[in-house]
């Protein structure tokens, strides 16, 4: 019985062990990675656009474009922290924008005047269109992206159908002054994105439900096995993305001082590439509210600063989508046998 | 061996009703809506509105020959849309700019060419980060639906016609016999083709083989990568041709005239019987769903439905076709 | 121990079935309190499907359990758990992004819940005390798994095992380790055999199962042998050696006309395929071997071996990451599986559902995957030669189908091999590697398949083959390799009139 393999030479566990610190410490790099990236950004453009970047006045604006895309990125990344996406995001947004611009005193329904009921009717549409989204997604089996794609008209047609094609303009004076009031220097419509920004960070670092998505994306047998109900967890993301998107929306519409679905277009994509650029694994699992912050301040800067250099503004469309490609070919996990569809 | 063999024989007839069903049921919708309007709408029937009806399917019958086959894989191309568009502006900005120089028929020529030329190049570029890179198709598709619509957006900043002078490179789109017109008939004679490609050649087999399961196929020597890459480019033609025949069609090019063709593609290709999944479906059912959506289109046009709610109205009609025709047999989805 | 010593867990009589296939034919497993139990038997014994029917992952098909004097009817994991069974399972079940207690506590938060918010310093602490009573004090239970090395890993895992033992005050709790060591290395392993001792000496119980054979026999208390879903019986481990579990774990040899054996012939001097020192990083190296035309080479070696991934190697579904591969004797490179197949190799897979067939397309389809470019004219198919094809294969290996262009999943499990085989052999391929060529048939076929794979051999095509029992791969290969561990310990002459025996391949795969 000697024929037993020499264990004192380098063996396969050894070669086993020394790919996984590999891939650690390549884990580690791409977890570093977007911070570097918005450095680069800033001091580059700070280089090259001069004074007008690092200007109060120009931190004042780019504060003031934060705050839409965060609220919209946050609600996005737990729907990707479950290994699922949403498409529906300009609809919804869209939607909730014109809804409230409906419900509130405007010049096209005068009628009608809610106040903040107004405002909490819009997000509870667009809360009930991500409810449904996860819903159909769990029950029927349908892949997220379609489901929510499909939702993207669905819910745009709401929109425009709540106005008729006359979008209202907001006569109510607390909204009104709300789009122009600011505390400690940060426009109103900041504050809602940072107070966000907190209920997001602590709803997936300090509740069971926060654990629970990590845990449905990293692998969904492992919650299931242990009486975690995988269903219900995917179906509060949704819900819960469409809660943001929902208030993203009126926060839109406060800052038009107008509904209209318009509000909503545009942001599917700078959202979708900040939350891939600040590190959330498409895959699921892996990244969280903090990273997304880190990934909106990069598309931010670098819209901010494109504007600058007075680049043509359509190119940021397409930028946007090369870093999707690029930030998701960098971490996809790739073996010659996966399987991608 | 016979104990097992039962269950699993009324599985596949499962599996077949399935498909079926969605066909049965966009077939039934076409009579239904066909004798609802005919006999509520006096000129529902008429010569004007059929000749519409038949001219304006052309564009959408195309591209949706093409996205049929990127689904039979199990993938999907969220910027046909987005190439739609490109090649449309493409089109016209180079018969304004440089077409009017040109003879009409180098000008036609060199135009076609350009914009297929960009279908081609924009299928391979997408069909080449989906499989080599290994990126899902529904997110490289994404990313190139927003690199396209900028892409379109530079090229053309507003919608501009086409001019007089050039109208010579569109002129066949007006052409028609009887209630049937060029662009329709050019758009069968290309389902044929895909047809054909699909159901006869090797690489229609791989398609098939692919969708149905890809890890047997690769197995089995199927050459998986370049299968893949064909199908896309093939889809960048479709829609590159779509683009020129909605430039045709309007006389003009936009640079978002195809984002709102991208979701009626897939609704057409789905209430067609083919399956999001992959393996099940052919682009002869694909007919069915295009006339489909075509007369649902029409129907609420004609009656006065607002335009709104067609996007209501189509974004419940794609959930309700997947919803039927999807294989929830299947225990993890393939795409989230 | 001079208490009367009653076993606290027990499972008499259990089966299994799956569609037909018996997978436990009925085993026995008695556990005493403060024991370390080894569970051994080749691959398919049925180790792990009993664990499965512990841990309640899926019911038994008959038999009785009992715990505590109780009958122990679990359905769900849950169930186990709450009952103070756990189990570490093979792949690693920790959800990388969580924390430490995070995961220990995973599903269980509830327990930590203080008005609407959960107390993460409380949970903290409990999974300090969770972990120092298995004596581990040096993990941060704040800290990310991820950045965790496996042999830590795997800490936590019985450390979230254990934590049901916290629940189960008082009474024994049963640990269940299914190959807990294929990971680790030497020293590594030596820890977690203490923490298993200490666990041990606090009257819970182990339930160990390992391929390595000195493992079980440094650790464990007492053996069960498992052969074929039967329990062969069981050993003091005082009494054991490892030539003595060999002698219970193998079978009988099957009689000779169950393989052909008077149809084996010699394979020819030429070389087919030859590999030189081939390696993939952190799976296999050192491979050396070389297939003769008209050969059957059998590779034998337990789950984990490499000699799966040999077989992806040569069939171009995964690169080698060192050494060569000649193909008769030239230099080759498959960078995918249709490269190889131009080349002549062709893989029947393992899993038939997942790699093998496409249950939505006809039985004629099938066939024709792997050479529909050959009977092709031009670019368009023949659907006549496709046709002619399928009718000469349906007719040839008898494949019991209503017609060609019936749907494959209406075909029973052996009559969708057959299809498997009948494209393999139609794309006229020299080098076939049959990775379990007849998991999941029923016997009749299997004989058939036997009969096929000598008729192909007769023909001067050369087999790489890696059997679904060991008796298989010995009964129908000309040569054995062993493979252990991802390298190779042994080779053997498996002639007709030299067959090796059983015993003698296992002391090498264990």
């Amino acid at each position: 019985m000697d024929h037993r393999v020499d264990r004192s030479a380098v063996t396969i566990a050894d070669e086993f062990a020394e790919k996984i610190r590999q891939s650690n410490r390549k884990d580690r790099i791409i977890r570093t990675a977007p911070l570097i990236v918005l450095a680069v950004l800033i001091v580059f453009f700070s280089l090259t656009a001069g004074r007008g970047f690092a200007s109060a006045s120009n931190l004042q604006a780019i504060l003031n474009q934060l705050a839409i895309p965060l609220i919209v990125a946050f609600g996005l990344t737990f729907v990707i922290l479950i290994g699922s996406i949403d498409l529906s995001i300009n609809g919804t947004v869209g939607m909730a924008g014109s809804v409230f611009a409906c419900l509130v005193l405007n010049s096209e329904y005068p009628g009608l005047n809610m106040g903040l009921w107004g405002a909490l009717l819009a997000i509870l549409a667009s809360v009930v269109a991500g409810f449904l989204v996860g819903i159909i997604y769990v029950k029927l089996r349908i892949p997220s992206f379609m489901v929510s794609f499909a939702f993207l008209y669905i819910c745009r047609g709401i929109g425009m159908l709540s106005y008729q094609g006359h979008p209202p303009t907001i006569r109510d004076p607390l909204f009104l002054s709300l789009a122009k009031a600011s505390f400690l220097g940060i426009p109103f419509i900041t504050w809602v994105a940072i107070i966000l920004f907190g209920v997001c960070y602590f709803i997936q670092e300090y509740t069971a439900f926060g654990r629970h998505i990590y845990a449905v994306g990293t692998n969904e047998s492992i919650p299931r096995s242990v009486g975690v109900n995988v269903g219900r967890v995917k179906v509060m993301v949704f819900t819960l993305g469409g809660l943001l998107f929902g208030i993203a929306g009126v926060v839109g519409a406060i800052r038009l001082g107008q509904g209209q679905v318009g509000i909503g277009e545009g942001l599917m994509f700078p959202a979708q590439a900040a939350v891939v650029v600040g590190g959330t694994s498409l895959a699921g699992g892996k990244g969280g509210v903090l990273n997304t912050v880190v990934g909106v301040l990069i598309m931010t800067v670098l819209s901010n600063g494109l504007v600058l250099l007075s680049v043509n503004p359509y190119i940021r469309t397409g930028i946007e989508g090369v870093i999707i490609l690029v930030a998701v070919a960098l971490t996809i996990q790739r073996s010659r046998q996966a399987i991608s569809k | 061996m016979s104990n097992t063999a039962k269950p699993l024989a009324g599985a596949g007839k499962k599996v077949r009703l399935r498909g079926h069903l969605t066909q049965y049921l966009s077939f039934s919708a076409i009579v239904l809506l066909l004798l609802g309007l005919s006999l509520t709408q006096q000129n529902f029937l008429g010569k004007m509105n059929m000749s519409n009806l038949f001219r304006d399917t052309a564009p959408l019958m195309i591209m949706a020959a093409g996205m049929t086959s990127v689904l039979l894989l199990g993938s999907i191309d969220l910027s046909t849309g987005a190439m739609c568009s490109v090649s449309n502006v493409l089109f016209v900005r180079f018969l304004s700019e440089v077409g009017v120089n040109m003879p009409i028929g180098l000008a036609t020529l060199s135009a076609f060419a350009l914009s297929l030329g960009f279908g081609v190049v924009a299928g391979f570029l997408m069909g080449y980060v989906h499989v080599k890179l290994k990126v899902p198709s529904f997110i490289a598709s994404l990313g190139f639906m927003s690199v396209w619509q900028s892409a379109a957006l530079l090229i053309s900043e507003r919608s501009s016609p086409v001019p007089k002078a050039v109208w010579g490179a569109i002129d066949w789109y007006k052409v028609s016999f009887g209630v049937v017109g060029l662009p329709l008939i050019i758009a069968l004679v290309l389902v044929v083709l895909v047809f054909v490609f699909q159901a006869r050649t090797t690489i229609g087999k791989n398609i098939y083989a692919i969708g149905g399961n890809e890890r047997a196929a690769r197995i089995a020597g199927v050459p998986v990568d370049s299968t893949k890459i064909t199908v896309f480019v093939l889809n960048g033609f479709c829609a590159a041709l779509g683009g020129i025949f909605l430039a045709a069609k309007l006389r003009s090019g936009a640079p978002t005239i195809g984002d709102a063709f991208t979701l009626m593609v897939i609704a057409s290709c789905v209430l067609g019987g083919t399956a999001l999944s992959g393996g099940r479906g052919s682009v002869l059912g694909t007919i069915i769903g295009v006339f489909t959506v075509a007369l649902i289109n029409n129907g609420m046009n004609f009656i006065g439905v607002s335009a709104y709610w067609q996007n209501v109205v189509f974004g419940l009609f794609v959930l309700g076709a997947i919803a039927i025709s999807v294989d929830r047999s299947v225990r993890d989805l393939a795409i989230k | 121990m001079t208490t009367e010593r009653k076993p606290f867990f027990s499972a008499r009589d259990i089966t299994k079935s799956f569609s037909g296939t018996q997978a436990l034919k009925g085993v026995d497993l008695e556990v005493y309190p403060g024991e370390i139990v080894g569970l051994v038997g080749e691959n398919g014994a049925g180790k792990s499907t009993l664990l499965k029917i512990i841990i309640g992952a899926q019911p038994p098909t008959s038999g009785q359990m009992t715990l505590h004097g109780q009958s122990y009817q679990p359905q769900t994991p849950m169930d186990a758990n709450a009952n103070g069974i756990g189990m570490v399972f093979q792949e690693q079940s920790l959800i990388v992004n969580l924390n430490v207690a995070q995961n220990i506590f995973f599903g269980h938060e509830k327990e930590f819940r203080e008005h609407g918010f959960i107390n993460w310093g409380k949970m903290n602490k409990a999974a300090a005390e969770v972990l120092a009573h298995i004596d581990v004090t040096d993990i941060n239970p704040r800290k990310k798994v991820a950045d965790l090395n496996f042999a830590t890993r795997q800490m936590i895992e019985i450390a979230k095992v254990m934590n049901v033992t916290n629940a189960q005050q008082g009474k024994n709790c049963l640990i269940l380790l299914d190959e807990p060591t294929s990971i680790l290395n030497e020293g590594e392993v030596q820890n977690l055999f203490k923490q298993m001792r200490r666990i041990a000496a606090q009257g819970h119980a182990v339930v160990f199962v390992s391929h390595r054979l000195d493992e079980v026999l440094e650790i464990t208390d007492r053996i069960y042998v498992y052969k074929d879903g039967t329990s062969v019986g069981t050993l003091n481990t005082a009494e054991a050696t490892e030539a003595k579990l060999y002698e219970m774990m193998v079978g009988r040899p099957t009689t000779t006309e169950y393989y052909h054996l008077n149809q084996q012939t010699k394979p020819e001097e030429q070389v087919e395929l030859e590999v030189r020192d081939l390696g993939l990083h952190g799976v296999f190296k050192h491979v050396n071997f070389k297939l003769h035309k008209g050969e059957v080479l059998g590779m034998c070696g337990v789950i984990g071996s490499g000699k799966e991934e040999i077989c992806a190697v040569l069939s171009g579904d995964e690169l080698p990451t060192s050494g060569q591969v000649f193909l008769r004797g030239r230099e080759v490179r498959f960078n995918s599986p249709k490269e190889a197949l131009e080349q002549g190799v062709l893989m029947i897979p393992k899993e038939r559902l997942y790699e093998g067939v496409v249950m939505m397309l006809s039985v004629e389809d099938n066939i024709a995957m792997s050479n529909n470019k050959q009977i092709a004219k031009g670019m368009l198919c023949s659907p006549k030669a496709v046709a002619r094809q399928a009718d000469h294969w349906i007719d040839r290996l008898r494949i019991k189908t209503s017609g060609r262009k019936e749907l494959l999943m209406q075909l029973s499990g052996g009559n969708q091999q057959k299809v498997v085989f009948s494209r393999a052999l139609a794309s006229n391929v020299d080098v076939l590697i049959l990775n379990h060529p007849t998991r999941g048939v029923d016997v009749g076929a299997k004989e058939e398949i036997y009969l096929l794979i000598r008729e192909m051999v007769s023909q001067g095509k050369s087999v790489l083959l890696l059997g679904d029992t060991l008796d298989e791969c010995i009964g129908l290969s000309n040569r054995i390799l062993v493979m252990k561990d991802g390298e190779m310990t042994g080779e053997f002459d498996a002639s007709v009139e030299a067959k090796p025996s059983q015993v003698d391949v296992v002391s090498l795969m264990m």
